[in-house]
């Protein structure tokens, strides 16, 4: 078997999909960094959003409303986190190491509540390829592009969104103010509460929607911590991308390819172990954050809570 | 000091419900003195409509059968293995039953230190050392996944037979040799590709496998992964050419009724009656083969001509009855 790594469509097809989830929940923890929330929950909250949504998928038979139920079951884990970190102004880290470990048995239990020990698995129907009408013809590209399931469409326009929204919207220049100065942004008369609650609860939206993007496209089932890492992925492609959706969108492609590309040689060679193969996307993602940490700059107030009163 | 009792409540919340899961059954309300009590320690969740289901559906046979007090704990990784065994012997638990091949060395270890509390351990064939307080069931996998690698290599029209495994664990390597065997014995032309994706319950994981597979020309997947077939069923479904899919333990038509070809089914209930029958009879150890015949039977054959599906069954009956077939080895095919 001969490996074409840059002329093989069907993997640069499978690294969008792949990439996809991550690139939705990275933009979601953007937005919560980028008001200066530090969300370390990301993995409980995309579990949960998972089994949530395939438990409302398949009772409704409708992916829009598992979907809905995801995201809004991951935004009421934000709350929980903005409450703790904004209204209390408690460690953020503390509070979202505790829901990530609560969201590992939650979603656990509510799935065995819910649908108890089968021999026949519960599914729902997964998300097929949505092509676009005009552009999915298109050599090479529209096949790797334009014959995507719709949540990828949405993860690619996720990115100029949030990069729009951060960058050329008022709005975006004070949750990114707060993220670096909420003393300053307070002075103004803007209340700091009222936006890193909105970031932080919009951010926790779309990590709903990247777990939702597991069962409802990919598996069309749950498993038990079915995101396997995915959500400290995506908590990683932020840094990568030094808080910049450009950047983590890079980084997400950058993984996914390695990822699919690794099951490709292991298939040509068995002369490299395939357990070594299995963590070199692993191991190329903590080489290149390395790389890439060594001059990032964080928020400045990220993961700081803030207090109008205490004097600095 | 609001902030001090908060991460507290969060901290009850996680432990509560990791309790919840991770601790798994507790015995049932049932359950009086005197009767004989027996703890299955499993890998992965009971509800795997998989594996392990297949392993709690036998549980719950023996508790009806025996009148046993039972228990059990789900995802028990090897590591704490050891931990939740213990607390099962020192709850008065005296049959201890590992559904997994992962634990032998914990029950070996476990049997010396308690001679009066019975083993049973699932593995690859006999075990060189067993205790003498030990049963051991020897499934022989790659006997019945021989039948499955021949269908691939009777059904295939591109001429390449896909493998997504779990583990490299060596019944995992047996079965790839098996599938290599049956494939010169049954189309030489054809040829195996596999993967062993290193987790039986990543259904992402085992999807990328098998659209890498389909992608290189298998047409026909034998799986060997638990929720991980629930991927490679996706796979199948979005491929652009018919792909057929073959299951272990259950049958899972309903997952992709185009794709799934053939189950090879598990009856765990058979193997752990008759050893907890006769440890309740007084034998504290011995050997119990499952192989196709035993334990492991053919399912319905579907969306193959009917006369392969024919050549299939006789191949089958073959293996029943004790057509040679290569041993495990750790060397990949």
């Amino acid at each position: 078997m001969t490996l074409n790594p840059i002329t093989d469509l069907q993997l640069w097809q499978q690294m969008l999909l792949y990439a996809a989830p991550l690139i939705i929940a990275a933009m979601g923890e953007l937005l919560i960094e980028r008001s200066g929330i530090l969300n370390v929950a990301i993995e409980g909250m995309m579990l949960v959003a998972a089994v949530v949504c395939f438990v409302a998928a398949f009772q409704t038979e409708s992916p829009l409303l598992g979907m809905a139920a995801a995201m809004a079951a991951a935004g009421l884990m934000a709350l929980v986190l903005a409450y703790y970190g904004i209204t209390l102004r408690g460690s953020q880290i503390t509070v979202g190491l505790g829901l990530y470990v609560l969201g590992i048995g939650l979603s656990s239990l509510i799935y065995r509540v819910v649908f108890g020990v089968r021999l026949t698995p519960p599914r729902v129907a997964t998300l097929g390829p949505l092509p676009v009408p005009g552009l999915a013809d298109i050599p090479v590209l529209g096949p790797i592009v334009f014959q995507q399931n719709v949540l990828v469409y949405v993860a690619l326009l996720l990115v100029p969104a949030v990069h729009l929204f951060l960058y050329a919207t008022p709005l975006g220049l004070r949750i990114r103010a707060t993220g670096e100065n909420p003393r300053a942004v307070d002075a103004l008369g803007i209340d700091v509460a009222a936006l890193r609650y909105g970031a932080t609860v919009v951010g926790g939206l779309l990590i709903g929607l990247g777990g939702a993007y597991l069962p409802l496209t990919l598996t069309g089932t749950f498993s038990d911590n079915m995101t396997a890492g995915r959500g400290w992925l995506s908590l990683m492609l932020v840094i990568f991308g030094r808080w910049q959706p450009g950047l983590a969108l890079l980084g997400a492609f950058l993984f996914a390819y390695v990822e699919s590309f690794q099951f490709k040689v292991a298939m040509a060679t068995k002369l490299v172990p395939p357990q070594f193969l299995l963590m070199l996307p692993y191991v190329f993602a903590v080489v290149v954050l390395i790389r890439i940490y060594s001059g990032a700059r964080a928020p400045r107030a990220l993961a700081l809570p803030y207090d109008r009163e205490v004097r600095e | 000091m609001r902030e001090a009792r908060f991460p507290r409540l969060l901290l009850a919340l996680s432990v509560v419900g990791l309790m919840l899961v991770g601790v798994g059954g507790a015995p049932s309300p049932a359950a009086a003195q005197g009767k004989r009590k027996l703890a299955m320690i499993l890998p992965g969740p009971i509800q795997d409509a998989d594996f392990n289901a297949v392993g709690y559906v036998a549980l719950q046979e023996l508790a009806k059968a025996y009148d046993l007090q039972v228990s059990h704990s789900e995802s028990v990784a090897v590591a704490d293995a050891e931990r939740v065994s213990r607390e099962y012997i020192t709850s008065g638990y005296d049959i201890i039953a590992y559904h997994g091949g992962q634990f032998p060395t914990i029950m070996k270890k476990l049997a010396a230190q308690y001679p009066n509390v019975v083993f049973i351990q699932e593995g690859s064939g006999r075990m060189a050392d067993a205790p003498a307080n030990a049963w051991v069931i020897g499934r022989k996998f790659y006997q019945g996944l021989y039948v499955l690698g021949a269908l691939g290599a009777l059904s295939t029209k591109t001429g390449k037979v896909g493998f997504v495994g779990g583990v490299r664990l060596p019944d995992l390597v047996a079965t790839a040799n098996a599938l290599q065997q049956a494939i010169r014995d049954h189309n030489p032309q054809a040829s195996l590709i596999y993967n062993f994706i290193g987790d039986f319950n990543d259904p992402v994981k085992a999807r990328q496998t098998a659209e890498a597979q389909i992608a290189a020309g298998a047409d026909v997947l034998v799986t060997f992964v638990n929720l991980g077939i629930y991927g490679v069923a996706e796979a199948a479904k979005a491929a652009s050419k018919p792909v057929l899919v073959t299951t272990l333990y259950t049958e899972k038509w309903d997952t992709a009724p185009k794709n799934m070809t053939v189950a090879l089914v598990f009856d765990f209930t058979r193997p752990y009656r008759e050893i907890v029958g006769r440890i309740l009879k007084g034998e504290k150890g011995g050997y119990y083969e499952m192989r196709p015949g035993s334990g492991m039977e053919l399912s319905d054959i579907r969306n193959v001509p009917p006369e392969v599906a024919a050549r299939v069954r006789a191949v089958f009956r073959e293996v029943v009855a004790g057509k040679p077939l290569p041993e495990i080895t750790d060397k990949t095919p």
